[in-house]
Parts: C-alpha cells; sequence; structure tokens
C-alpha cells in the first residue's frame, strides 16, 4: 500500500494546491493525448515527478497492479475478433496506448499521495471550497481517515466471528448479508455515538486548519499546471474546430 | 493555525447525526475494499452494496454526501479504492466513471426511496419496487462506467463492457438481493 512518507524532496516542501494543480493538468493533458510523441514527452514528465518526489518504485508499480490489469483488458478484448484472424496485434495498438496514459496519470498521482500529508491535502480541498460545503467536506475527509482502521477492525471481527460459526460453509447472499448487517449496525452506532461526542463538544463551523502559503517554489508547479492545462485545451480547441 | 474566533455557529443536532453516519458509511466503504466474497467464482468486493446502502438508508442528499466524502478522501490519500489505492489520479484510471458514478447512484436509490423528504422506513416498501429502483441504479453505474472506460482506453462500447463489466455483472445482482435482505430485515433505524 502506497501512503504518505514524510521526506525532504522537492515535491514534499510543494504546497499542496500547487501539487493538485499539477496532477489536474497532467490528467487533462493525458487525456487529450493519444500520439506517441506526446505520450513519450509525458513519459518523461512522470519520470521527472516521480524523481523530485524520491517514492519507492517497487512499492509503487506492486500499487499498480489491480489498475495495470483492468487496463490491459481493453486492448486485448480490443485485439480479439470473431472469426479468423482470432487474434489481430494491430487492433490492440491504439487501446495499449490510450492505457499507458492512464497509468502515467495514476504514476504522477502516487507521487502526490507519497508526499502530501492528509492534513494538508484536507486544507487544500476546504479552502479551495468556500463555505459550510467546504467545511464539512473537510471534517468528513479527516473522520473517514480516523475511523477506516477502526471499521476495518470491525469488519475482520465480524468475519473471524462468522468463520468461527462455519460462515465460510454458507451461500455468497447469506455472507453478504451477515456481514452487511453487522457491519452497517455497528458503523451507525460508532457514528451516533460520535455524533454525541461532537454536540457534547460543540461542534461547530469554525475550523482550525494548518497554515498554508504559496511560495516562490511553488511558481514553477504552477506554471507546469497552467502549461499542461493549456495544452489540453489547445488540443480540444482544435478537435471542435476553432483552431 | 488559523482558528475563528469571531463567534461560534453550532452545527444542528439532526445535521450532526446524519453528518457522522455519512462519513462514518464513506469509512466504511473504503474499509470494504478489503472483504471479498467470491461470487460465482469471481472475487468481489462488497462496495456497491455499501453504496445501495447509503442510499437506502442515508436519503439522496446524505448518501451522495457520503460517497462524495468517500471519494474526496481517496484522493486526499486514503487506501480507500479497490485493491488500496488512493490519490487524484485513481479518478481519472479505468474504473473513474464507476466511482464519480457513486454519489449520482446514491442520490438516485435515496430521492426513489425517501422523495427528497423526511426518511422512511425501508423494511415497509415492497422488495419488487427496492430491487427495481437498485437494479436502474446499477444500470446508471454500468452506463457511465463502461462509457468512460471505453473512451479512455480508446474502444468500442461493447468491448469495454465485455472487459469491465461482463466479470462484474453475477456478483452485483446478488448484492442487489442482499441490499433488499438487509433493507427489509428492520435491523436498522434511519435518522
Amino acid at each position: 500500500m502506497l501512503s504518505y512518507a514524510p521526506g525532504d524532496s522537492i515535491a514534499h516542501r510543494l504546497d499542496p494546491r500547487s501539487k493538485l494543480a499539477v496532477q489536474a493538468g497532467f490528467a487533462a493533458a493525458a487525456l487529450a493525448y493519444t500520439t506517441p510523441v506526446a505520450l513519450a514527452a509525458l513519459t518523461a514528465l512522470a519520470a521527472g515527478i516521480a524523481a523530485a518526489s524520491e517514492f519507492p518504485l517497487r512499492r509503487t508499480a506492486r500499487s499498480l497492479r489491480y489498475p495495470a490489469l483492468l487496463l490491459a483488458a481493453g486492448p486485448l478484448v480490443a485485439a480479439l475478433t470473431l472469426g479468423p484472424p482470432w487474434f489481430e496485434p494491430s487492433a490492440a495498438v491504439e487501446p495499449a496506448l490510450g492505457s499507458y496514459r492512464v497509468l502515467l496519470v495514476l504514476v504522477v498521482s502516487a507521487a502526490y499521495v507519497r508526499t502530501t500529508p492528509v492534513s494538508e491535502s484536507r486544507a487544500a480541498i476546504q479552502r479551495t471550497i468556500p463555505g459550510k460545503a467546504g467545511q464539512l467536506l473537510g471534517v468528513g475527509i479527516a473522520l473517514v481517515f480516523r475511523f477506516l482502521p477502526v471499521i476495518r477492525g470491525d469488519l475482520r471481527r465480524i468475519q473471524r466471528a462468522s468463520a468461527a460459526r462455519l460462515g465460510t460453509e454458507r451461500g455468497a447472499v447469506e455472507r453478504a448479508t451477515t456481514v452487511g448487517v453487522l457491519g452497517l449496525e455497528r458503523t451507525f452506532r460508532r457514528a451516533d455515538r460520535l455524533s454525541l461526542a461532537l454536540q457534547a463538544r460543540c461542534f461547530s463551523w469554525g475550523p482550525t486548519l494548518p497554515a498554508l502559503s504559496l511560495s516562490r517554489r511553488d511558481l514553477p508547479a504552477l506554471a507546469l499546471a497552467a502549461g499542461l492545462a493549456l495544452s489540453a485545451l489547445l488540443r480540444g480547441a482544435r478537435a471542435v474546430g476553432l483552431l | 493555525m488559523e482558528t475563528e474566533t469571531e463567534g461560534v455557529d453550532l452545527v444542528e443536532g439532526r445535521v450532526v447525526r446524519q453528518f457522522a453516519r455519512a462519513a462514518l458509511l464513506a469509512a466504511l466503504m473504503g474499509a470494504t475494499a478489503i472483504v471479498a466474497i467470491p461470487i460465482a467464482g469471481i472475487p468481489g468486493t462488497l462496495q456497491p452494496l455499501i453504496v445501495f446502502l447509503a442510499g437506502i438508508y442515508l436519503g439522496p442528499y446524505w448518501g451522495a454526501t457520503s460517497m462524495g466524502l468517500y471519494l474526496a478522501a481517496g484522493i486526499a490519500g486514503a487506501p480507500v479504492f479497490a485493491g488500496w489505492a488512493a490519490g487524484p489520479g485513481v479518478v481519472v484510471g479505468p474504473t473513474g466513471g464507476f466511482l464519480v458514478t457513486f454519489p449520482v447512484a446514491a442520490f438516485l436509490i435515496g430521492y426513489a426511496i425517501h422523495r427528497g423528504g423526511d426518511l422512511r422506513d425501508p423494511a415497509e416498501l415492497s422488495p419488487l419496487y427496492l430491487g427495481g429502483v437498485l437494479l436502474v441504479a446499477t444500470a446508471v453505474l454500468y452506463a457511465v462506467g463502461v462509457s468512460w472506460y471505453a473512451w479512455v482506453v480508446g474502444i468500442e462500447l461493447g468491448e469495454a463492457a465485455l472487459a469491465v463489466a461482463a466479470p462484474l455483472i453475477p456478483g452485483d445482482l446478488v448484492k442487489i438481493v442482499v441490499a433488499v435482505a438487509i433493507a427489509r430485515s428492520g435491523r436498522i433505524d434511519t435518522v
């Protein structure tokens, strides 16, 4: 599993908002182009971003196993034909390029996860979305993080208890119903206790967030994000015939 | 640190209760990424089931909020997506279409069951109606999920359906049955 690790790389020192901007710009550029030349440029850029965030390559590769499998399915299905020659590799080239660009987006996204602590991501999202919606979103993200291991523990206990009572011998519907009812019951019981505790502590609309500040360091990242977004826009404008 | 000192604007009790449930249901959604129950030989997670339950028990608005929180936490780096994945890129990844439609599906289910007003007890609804609602929501999920995959990889819709949707259909039909069984059990209250 890939998660945040403290460090001193360039990406660690950037403001989370400029990192999110780079993510969005990269995704837009990758989705706008599938030509081999553009993909080579994006590959070099992704490698640069990976180097600037010093993330462990092997663990990242492992965390991309599942989406990589799913992305490989598309070109494979496209290459299969009903009737001779049954398998046509040339039909898989375009989809393979399409799949590859998504993989690049996932690599760049892994760099973000590796270099950004949750509290900063939360602050970035909460500051970008104004008003009460942004505040509920910020608190909600923090709660999901806090309760994820707790509820994971609940589910594990439910499964172990069910297995001890030979629940594993039952059919899929019965097993899933048991896990679903018990999991939901415990989750809602925890939520009701949490809401009581929040109210007892005067849960209000006034947040305390870590301070974020954009500095000169962020300028290159923001310029990169703007450039990538512009390239995607240009491509879009050309596609609809404006340019 | 920036602390708001101008005044205290308390969050209303009903909102706190629904909000806590929405946030923890989002955590449950993330936690079920690790629960794999093989259905017809294919190990699927219980995540679609949680989308159904979000609409059924939290209603349209808080159900959609809950799924939105799940996505936001995943984007912020919580390992809540299938296969312990996290990060902003996953949302435009191969399963991105399914992910961004979760809030929409939860809203549709919640609206069809509660009609936007006070939450009703889902145990009172006919199982046929419940099942129909969940089937329609699942169809919406598949339509967006498959279209997104087809567009992003650059293949035809039929091929995309074969690659990402066909293996999941039996499991998701079972999850509809399970969600109806949970709703009819009457063991869980709405706020």
